[in-house]
């Protein structure tokens, strides 16, 4: 039995009147990666955002490894590890792609203001050991030789990386993704399908993914949840999502699933 | 050639307004005088009818030339019609201009009305100076030379600074010189160990020597500038790495001045501490005032914060001075008779204070420096550049921007226990609003979060004031105008910060690593 990372109970999110993320219930074992999917305004990026702290659920429970997460500071979730990306590129743009990264390693780091000043032995070998690692992530990501160029002078594609470089650099257990192949064309996106692929498979990191690409979304989850005006509407394999009724009504409309059928049959005649 | 007569009218626009405001500012007839006092034909405190009027004919063909040679700067320059006639343009216009306003003077002067009780700059003697000695056709003249003087310049530019140099030098001049250092093995030099010791020792030789050379009123100034790259070097710490906006800097120059005039003075506490353990103290009760201010305020952000710490810094100021705390503080009286350091007995001369001051400038760079490229540093920048991801990506917001507040006001501290050490006094119309105006300022012209800008900066904003005084009540007129034309041409700074290239040092260092293709771009 592979141990659960994140557990969401009754998950709710509530702004003035409206309900963003309506009593979700979502768990999420060990080296998998689980997609969040629904058309635009479904809840997708709130319900993230609980989940990393950026807003305080007003109901139910989000549990990291058992332990209930909701309500701590974004800092906090993030030194337990829980990192994050973001929808659109969230870099420190002033910087360089090595010291986004760096920072990206903050909450593993001790270095104090006073050791900054003094440069201690234990200071210095940290700064270093911390340089090599992030060169490491730079090169994981496909950045080698880029490390000096102002993040905000990097292509777009490796900006993306890029984020996720600075994700990875804080060792975290969960990462989650906000649209990661957003505004990609097609051979960036099967690269990236593959980045994320090899994160789960060599780093054995925990995935939650939100995409709008199916076939993103088909091709790497191992379950996938769909939401719809907050409420999760279905969840299963890829397979079993791609059949489901409902979820063909939240994307298309009402009706459209008989449609569909119609659409599914006439193809495989034609086959 | 429809947009070049716009141009042209637009920019004889400009020209002709602000000879014109020249004019009635008086501020002609200084530069005359200057011109005079350069060309040895008149000395600088020559009345009105001694100056010659030549050297007002030149100071107008000099205005006209740089305006001629902006006037054809536009253009594609490469025939003489599209550089001369942008250039007559200009000149007809502003000289048109010019006349109108002349004749008009003219007449003021023809029928002997005095102008000081509205424009306290121009008598009839000046009048009589601008109108090349009372001349009656002075506004031909003056048309004719504006023209001339406008193609003159354009002609001038096109001839003499070419503009496939100037295209090439605007685009590649960076490059170029690139090239030079790399080729000429300058960067060898540059880079080279010994080199950097023996620039720092000429450095050192110079910051001993020069202050026993040049005299008290200027070991005065620069220990000023001195202390204003302190106060730059916190706030810098404060707006330019963490991005707080702060405006009331002046509270911690003013906590650090009064906690060591407090502990040093005979009234009205007679603590009479030792120089050196006050500085810490003030040091101490800064960065204290830091930490105190900034845990109500620090979750405000941007204008509410600037806006939170302005009246902070007026708060001070005026506690100091109110009757409230008289027995206390001493009121507007201010605290006389402050501490002088004293070393193995000995009293500090100004020499001695300045070097003083010199020291503690380079440990307060060494220690910004540090802490710049460090964790906190970093931390500090991402926090500046967007706080909601600096915090999701697991740094304490609260923390390190408390921790920026605290080590600001700490170098404020120190300067202020320097400032009111070395006068020996301090009131509370040391610490007005000014103080924080001119440092957010020398941090901004130098170039937020560089720290050789605050240097740069703090010469710039208290130095040049110095060398400006030839012109005597035009300065802050001058000095003001400079700064526009420097915000306007590098918004960035004067010398923008740049950020460390770690991959490129980390392979330098352990060349075994690096990628196999060996190229690593920098």
């Amino acid at each position: 039995m592979t141990e659960t990372v994140i557990q969401t109970h009754k998950l709710s999110k509530i702004f003035g009147g409206l309900t963003a993320v309506d009593s979700v219930d979502l768990t999420v074992p060990e080296r998998s990666i689980a997609s969040i999917i629904g058309p635009n305004g479904a809840g997708k990026t709130t319900f993230f955002n609980c989940v990393s702290g950026f807003y305080t659920p007003e109901e139910g429970d989000v549990l990291f490894y058992g332990k209930p997460i909701q309500g701590n500071a974004t800092d906090k979730i993030c030194a337990m590890g829980i990192s994050r990306t973001y929808q659109n590129i969230r870099l420190f743009s002033q910087m360089t792609a090595i010291e986004n990264i760096i920072i990206g390693k903050h909450p593993r780091l001790k270095g104090t203001w006073l050791e900054a000043i003094l440069h201690n032995p234990r200071y210095m070998n940290e700064e270093e050991e911390a340089v090599k690692e992030a060169l490491h992530l730079l090169e994981f990501v496909g950045l080698e030789g880029l490390g000096d160029h102002l993040a905000r002078n990097l292509p777009y594609g490796a900006q993306r990386r890029l984020e996720i470089a600075r994700a990875l650099a804080n060792h975290p257990k969960l990462l989650l993704l906000d649209e990661p192949t957003a505004g990609m064309n097609s051979q960036e996106t099967a690269d990236m399908t593959a980045f994320i692929k090899s994160l789960r498979d060599d780093l054995g990191i925990t995935i939650l993914l939100i995409e709008h690409d199916m076939k993103v979304v088909m091709g790497i989850s191992d379950q996938i949840t769909v939401l719809d005006y907050g409420t999760k509407i279905a969840e299963g394999k890829p397979k079993e999502i791609q059949a489901n009724q409902r979820v063909i009504e939240a994307y298309l409309g009402p009706g459209a699933a008989a449609l569909s059928k119609k659409f599914q049959r006439k193809r495989s005649h034609d086959a | 050639m429809r947009t070049s007569i716009k141009n042209g009218i637009r920019l004889g626009s400009i020209v002709g307004v602000v000879l014109i405001f020249f004019h009635l500012t008086g501020f002609s007839v200084v530069a005359s005088s200057m011109l005079g006092n350069l060309l040895g034909n008149a000395s600088r405190t020559a009345n009105v009818t001694r100056l010659p009027i030549i050297n007002l004919i030149i100071f107008i063909t000099l205005l006209c030339i740089f305006a001629g040679g902006i006037a054809s700067k536009n253009k594609e320059i490469d025939s003489w019609g599209n550089t001369l006639i942008p250039g007559a343009i200009t000149g007809a216009f502003s000289g048109l201009l010019v006349a109108i306003f002349v004749y008009l003077i003219g007449i003021v002067y023809a029928q002997n009305i005095d102008l000081r009780n509205y424009l306290p700059e121009v008598g009839l003697p000046t009048i009589n100076y601008l109108l090349f000695d009372g001349k009656k056709f002075a506004s031909l003249l003056y048309f004719g030379l504006m023209t001339v003087g406008c193609i003159a310049g354009a002609a001038f530019f096109k001839s003499v600074i070419r503009a496939d140099w100037r295209k090439k030098a605007q685009t590649t001049s960076v490059q170029t010189f690139k090239k030079f250092v790399k080729k000429s093995g300058i960067q060898k030099f540059i880079g080279n160990k010994i080199t950097v010791y023996v620039f720092l020792a000429v450095a050192a030789l110079l910051l001993y020597f020069l202050p026993t050379q040049w005299g008290p009123y200027w070991n005065y100034i620069m220990g000023t500038v001195g202390i204003y790259i302190l106060l730059g070097l916190g706030l810098n710490i404060i707006v330019g790495l963490s991005g707080q906006l702060v405006l009331g800097y002046v509270a911690f120059f003013a906590i650090g001045a009064y906690a060591f005039g407090l502990m040093t003075a005979l009234e009205p506490h007679a603590i009479s501490m030792n120089f050196w353990l006050a500085i810490g103290f003030a040091i101490l009760a800064a960065a204290l005032t830091g930490i105190l201010l900034g845990l109500p305020i620090l979750n405000l952000r941007g204008d509410y914060l600037a806006i939170v710490t302005l009246g902070f810094g007026e708060i001070i100021r005026i506690l100091i001075k109110s009757d409230m705390l008289t027995g206390f503080t001493n009121g507007p009286s201010g605290l006389n008779g402050l501490a002088q350091p004293r070393w193995l007995g000995n009293a500090f001369t100004d020499i001695n204070f300045f070097h003083l001051i010199v020291i503690f400038v380079i440990v307060a760079i060494f220690i910004a420096n540090r802490l710049q490229s460090s964790r906190t540093g970093r931390a500090w920048l991402a926090i500046s550049a967007d706080q909601t991801v600096a915090q999701a990506t697991g740094i304490n917001t609260f923390k390190y921007k408390l921790l920026a507040l605290a080590l600001g006001a700490a170098f404020a501290g120190l300067g202020g226990a320097l400032f009111a050490s070395r006068n020996q006094f301090t009131g509370p119309e040391d610490h007005i609003l000014m103080v924080s105006i001119n440092v957010l300022c020398l941090v901004i012209v130098g170039g937020m979060g560089s720290i050789p800008g605050v240097v740069v900066g703090a010469f710039v904003l208290k130095g040049v004031p110095e060398l400006l005084r030839d012109l005597e009540s035009y300065r802050l007129l001058a000095f003001g105008a400079l700064l526009v034309v420097m915000m306007v041409m590098r918004p960035e700074g004067l010398w923008p910060k740049g950020r460390p290239a770690l991959e490129a040092l980390y392979y330098q260092k352990h060349p075994k690593d690096s990628p196999p293709d060996g190229e690593v771009q920098s």
